[in-house]
């Protein structure tokens, strides 16, 4: 089964205004005082001074820098296939990940795939349970800096060409102490609205009908909030709070050749008053077993089309995400090159990577667009860095990267950037990517230039995605007649939908911004616009035709 | 999300190899436990808790299926329409679907509560319950069928159940799940016969599946867990607070899991089999390290049907404290030396040792197979052990004297009928543990395939049983042991108190050694000296050789209930055994860790030092 790919929409939907459960960081100057009122953070910051004063291996260097983080994840799952609960799942846990540097900040301990070791953490506060599991972690990971600082040492002699950045950023210490929030869930109605919502193929009027066409329909819902504490030895010390939110579907079938169609939808935000109504949902829901019956009816797409296509908002952001996110981050190069970062945009700072209608920023801070909330949404990264907003593309040129607390060439100090997933060590990474068209069109004018673009080609048709799948595969592509009439084809791909293609065959885009939550664990928003591409290759995807069921399903 | 498991669980989820027989035997660790029948992920939903309401009404009286719960009910109507279907409508457009001669549907139907603490705070406190169905399907006939040779895996196809009884629902995923699993099959038993006809005829020629008598037992289905989860998550943090006491057990563990599973079984041939399993586990876990940097740990594990049957917090507590005081003594023990003489292994150990080095040579499919070693496969008749030994297996027996036996069951993972097998009489080999793969010197099942959820069963352990008709009281056997090392011209004999984790490899390109760790060692001098505790022992040697070295055995027995993880899964055994003496035991110094201990005293240590005055 397909992923499901989380998707709120907005447009139109007429949602109800979004409880925002981002607490704001207390205005009044916090203080450790403050901090060590907190049991937790008081034993934290306990064993992380013993450490930083008294961890020394003889005759060797003491770390210069260690930095705590404990993250209680609660988190519910449950889900449910063709109408009945398979059950859910509640777990509470705490992980401590420890990170010790050894060294400078100029060079130090640190490698390429995020030092630091990991333990289980008391689910109470006991000071010494806390502290034992941080004791023995720190151990673990400053006996690991030591081997990693000496191999680098011998790496550096090995190069010509040294480092083109220090390897650790100088930042100022910040204490900022928000309230963890609960996890708090009327668990049964999600356990029924799950297996409703995966029971509609055979209970909805409008759709049960083709039941026996539908081979699988699975719901589930998934809540998980996150409360994070973060000491370091430079004094910075953080609480903060995160929560997301997912109702998802996915339904699938084959179509009389053998392709396989899937269709999948998913509600997503940062409180539970993001999500679609029951309603809402299940419309959405029935629109999507819908679409598989129409899927199954639709021709198969032409063999090669290369010409104008439309990509909706939806598309566009899942699109911009997939070209763009990775890319813009800044980090470490290989040693001994003088290369500033990896990735597509390695070697494009000032350079065009976007038509010049078109502008991004990267801004965690924005917590709600269109009255939705956003999940991509921080006030202070994983690293204790204030988040900032980043004008990573101006007028299509790359003018900046997102950076953590390891600096690249020009770059030397964090944006506020660095991101980690659950016990995973921070990255530079995106949070509320924004994207944005100087004179943006509506999506009348973008049909009518689509089609224009058509005629000017002399083409008999041209081509509308309106929802992508994974890898950028999609999954409702119509054909457009030059009287504007649309036909869902299914069975396509596109080609040549790179960063290329960005730079050069955008268009134009549209004005209304779509809003994509991205549930994981970064979790991310992108709000992109409608893109318009003059040149694009739509072809037959040609996967492989499972049989059809060697059986019926049962009456 | 991502949860942390002790290193040592990793060795689970890293089997190279399908064909090696990895057997570890002596801890339960967090992913033994997670690796058990059904894979439960561990965790808490509260209304999935009730009693499982499908048993409860279904039993309650509906006419039409009386006595049968309505999971068993739906499992039996899908397969007779799948067993009727595949392979038939499809027949006139394509020839290529072969209708399945064996089909059956096996449903795991399990709940859990796990409660874990470590550094004396509780780390993790949850509760599941998750059905699984395994969808068997064979293609061709018995004679040779979609799992021959290397292609057993391709019978089974699993999918996750509705926990409710909705007929619908439960139907369509099992439909779901037969359409892939037969897809699969026909891929395989297409590749089969093709390979049949291209490769030189194999030793064993037995058939692929065994012809056996439908059963029929419709057992009480497993209530839900109940456990006062308040209660125990105090007595499980109580237990990890002991080892405050001992400073230099760096890290601890104690986890309780209990498991409430009920296995529904139906099949083509017309078996429809329910059978509980109940099961309790506590385990406490400690490690230490040397100065010179070998690691060491030590673990006990109770258990017991449900958590009533679990001693009490008293005992539980003392048995902490013994580990914390034998790491602390192990941590100050000197290194051993290579040895070559006579040694005692504790009933306990020997029970390890036996189920590692004879147990698994004694499963039916090892006898089988280009790739197998085939230690016993010519043996049948002979003498394998000194004639005062037999050797047993029986799944009937729930317990030793007052010890409940974990690898007990009723009917096996193939729905054949638990029975006690003896394996070896008076030292003669009879018979091998089976399950419905046949070999070519016994064609059909004893009731002994067993299997994890989502793999094909095969012949395995259920309660290993050593008896003995030589026996002395344990100060003889020490006597004896020091006789024996005078004898031999040696300082002293060796003494394993406790014995771990072991693997035992079968196959042909591996040599025919067995290793098992052991934990705790002791040297008896011959000259009078008190014992002396050593740390770093491994066992060396050949184990058909050292088997027969068994000069004596203890007149009690010990019982040692752990997981066995090996081709067709994880799944709970026993081993009882005596005491045994053996004249030679080949040993080496483990490779050990060069990690120093750590820098700093673990938290709370000056604390502790009161205390642990006292307590000793």
């Amino acid at each position: 089964m397909n992923p499901i790919h989380s998707i709120a929409r907005i447009a139109g939907a007429g949602l109800m205004v979004a409880c925002l459960c981002v607490p704001s960081l207390s205005a009044a100057q916090q203080t450790r005082a403050d901090a060590e009122k907190d049991p937790l953070l008081k034993a934290m910051l306990e064993e992380l001074d013993r450490s930083m004063s008294q961890l020394q291996l003889k005759g060797f260097e003491k770390p210069f820098f260690i930095q705590y983080r404990i993250e209680d994840v609660d988190n519910y799952e449950t889900k449910a296939e063709f109408g009945a609960s398979e059950g859910s799942q509640h777990n509470h846990q705490r992980v401590a990940r420890i990170t010790v540097r050894v060294g400078d900040y100029k060079t130090d301990s640190s490698g390429g795939r995020g030092d630091g070791s990991l333990q289980l953490a008391a689910l109470d506060d006991d000071p010494i349970a806390v502290r034992s599991a941080l004791w023995t972690a720190t151990d673990t990971a400053y006996k690991s800096a030591l081997a990693a600082y000496a191999q680098k040492q011998a790496e550096l002699k090995q190069v010509q060409t040294p480092p083109q950045a220090d390897d650790f950023s100088k930042e100022k210490a910040v204490i900022l102490l928000a309230e963890p929030m609960k996890l708090k869930l009327d668990e049964p109605v999600w356990v029924e609205r799950v297996a409703k919502a995966s029971g509609l193929y055979r209970t909805d009027a409008q759709v049960k009908a083709s039941q026996h066409d539908v081979q699988y329909s699975t719901a589930e819902f998934h809540a998980r909030v996150t409360t994070t504490w973060l000491v370091t030895s430079e004094g910075t010390i953080v609480r903060k709070p995160a929560a997301e939110y997912q109702e998802a579907i996915g339904v699938g079938t084959q179509a009389a050749d053998g392709m396989r169609l899937d269709r999948s939808y998913a509600s997503t935000g940062n409180s539970l008053n993001d999500l679609d109504a029951p309603e809402a949902f299940e419309k959405h829901a029935v629109g999507l077993i819908a679409s598989l019956t129409d899927l199954r009816k639709a021709p198969l797409v032409d063999e090669e089309y290369h010409g104008p296509l439309l990509l909706s908002s939806d598309a566009g952001a899942d699109t911009l995400r997939a070209l763009l996110a990775s890319g813009v981050t800044g980090t470490r190069p290989k040693l001994g090159t003088e290369a500033r970062t990896n990735g597509p945009f390695a070697s494009s700072y000032h350079a065009r990577v976007l038509p010049d209608f078109l502008d991004v920023v990267d801004d965690p801070g924005l917590k709600s667009f269109d009255g939705k909330g956003l999940v991509g949404t921080y006030a202070v990264d994983d690293e204790g860095v204030p988040a900032q907003a980043v004008k990573l593309v101006t007028e299509g040129k790359l003018e900046n990267y997102l950076i953590g607390r390891e600096p690249v060439r020009d770059f030397p100090q964090s944006n506020g950037h660095g991101r980690a997933g659950i016990t995973g060590a921070p990255r530079p990474s995106i949070g509320v990517l924004k994207v944005t068209a100087k004179d943006g069109l509506t999506d009348e004018e973008l049909n009518r230039k689509l089609l224009d673009l058509g005629k000017d080609r002399g083409l008999k048709r041209v081509y509308f995605v309106e929802t992508l799948g994974g890898e950028l595969t999609p999954r409702l592509l119509y054909r457009v007649s030059p009287d504007g009439k649309r036909e869902l084809v299914r069975g396509a791909e596109l080609d040549d939908l790179d960063q290329r293609a960005l730079r050069s065959s955008v268009e134009a885009a549209g004005k209304d911004l779509w809003v994509t939550n991205y549930f994981g664990d970064v979790p991310v928003t992108v709000l992109a616009p409608a893109l318009l591409l003059q040149d694009a290759t739509v072809k037959r995807a040609n996967e492989k035709n499972e049989k059809l069921p060697f059986y019926p399903p049962p009456e | 999300m991502p949860q942390i498991l002790f290193a040592a669980g990793r060795r689970f989820a890293a089997w190279p190899c399908k064909r090696l027989a990895i057997c570890f035997l002596a801890l339960a660790l967090p992913a033994a436990a997670g690796a058990q029948r059904s894979t439960p992920v561990l965790h808490s939903a509260n209304e999935d808790l009730s009693p499982h309401p499908s048993e409860q009404r279904s039993l309650a009286g509906d006419p039409e299926t009386a006595g049968t719960p309505v999971v068993l009910d739906a499992m039996t109507t899908e397969l007779h329409r799948a067993f009727t279907s595949l392979g038939k409508a499809a027949a006139a457009t394509d020839e290529k679907q072969v209708p399945p001669y064996f089909l059956s549907y096996t449903v795991s139907d399990a709940s859990f509560v796990a409660i874990r603490a470590q550094y004396g705070a509780l780390v993790d406190s949850s509760a599941n319950r998750v059905r699984v169905a395994d969808v068997q399907v064979r293609l061709g006939d018995p004679k040779l069928d979609n799992t021959h040779g290397t292609h057993r895996g391709s019978a089974v196809n699993s999918q996750e159940l509705p926990l409710t009884d909705d007929r619908e629902a439960l139907g369509r995923s099992l439909w779901l799940a037969t359409n892939t699993g037969y897809g699969t099959a026909l891929d395989n038993y297409l590749r089969v016969k093709t390979e049949a006809q291209v490769r030189a005829k194999e030793e064993d020629t037995s058939p692929d599946f065994s012809e056996e008598a439908p059963q029929t037992y419709i057992g009480k289905p497993a209530p839900a867990v109940a456990v006062d989860r308040t209660a125990w998550e105090r007595r499980v943090r109580e237990l990890s607070k002991i080892f405050r006491e001992y400073p230099d057990v760096y890290q601890n563990m104690v986890m309780l899991t209990v498991q409430n599973e009920t296995d529904y079984f139906t099949s083509s041939e017309g078996s429809r089999v329910v059978t509980p399993h109940l099961q309790a586990r506590l385990m406490v876990y400690a490690v230490t390290r040397a100065d010179d940097g070998m690691d060491l740990f030590r673990a006990r594990t109770f258990e017991a049907e449900t958590v009533e049957g679990l001693p009490r917090q008293a005992e539980l507590e003392a048995a902490a404290r013994e580990l914390g005081k034998s790491l602390e003594a192990l941590r100050k023990a000197s290194v051993t030396e290579p040895f070559d003489g006579p040694a005692i292994l504790s009933g306990r150990a020997a029970a390890v040792f036996f189920h590692e080095v004879l147990g698994h040579r004694l499963e039916g499919q090892r006898q089988r197979g280009d790739e197998e070693g085939q230690t016993f496969t010519k043996e049948v008749g002979k003498e394998v052990l000194p004639a005062f030994l037999s050797v047993a297996d029986d799944p009937t027996l729930t317990n030793f004297g007052k010890t409940w036996l974990s690898g007990s069951y009723e009917y096996d993972d193939e729905g054949q009928k638990a029975r006690r097998v003896d394996l070896i009489d008076d030292g003669v080999l009879k018979t091998f543990l089976m399950s419905r793969l046949p070999i070519a010197s016994f064609a059909t099942s004893n009731g002994h395939g067993r299997a994890q959820t989502g793999k094909l069963p095969t012949g395995r352990q259920g309660n290993l049983i050593v008896t003995s008709t030589r026996t002395e009281p344990e100060t003889e056997l020490r006597k004896q042991l020091i006789e024996e090392a005078k004898k031999q011209g040696k300082a002293y004999g060796l003494y394993f108190e406790d014995i771990s984790s072991g693997f035992a490899v079968t196959t042909r390109s591996s040599p025919q050694a067995f290793q098992v760790i052991p934990l705790v060692v002791w040297r008896v001098y011959v000259d009078g000296r008190p014992d002396e505790l050593v740390r770093g022992v491994s066992i060396v040697g050949t184990p058909l050789a050292a088997m027969k070295r068994i000069l004596a055995t203890g007149d009690k027995s010990e019982v040692f209930n752990g997981e066995c993880g090996a081709e067709s899964g994880t799944i709970p055994v026993s081993a009882v055994a005596p005491a045994m003496l053996l004249s030679e035991m080949e040993t080496q110094k483990q490779a050990q860790g060069t990690a120093r201990p750590p820098i700093l005293p673990i938290p709370g240590a000056d604390i502790a030092a009161p205390e642990k005055k006292e307590a000793k």
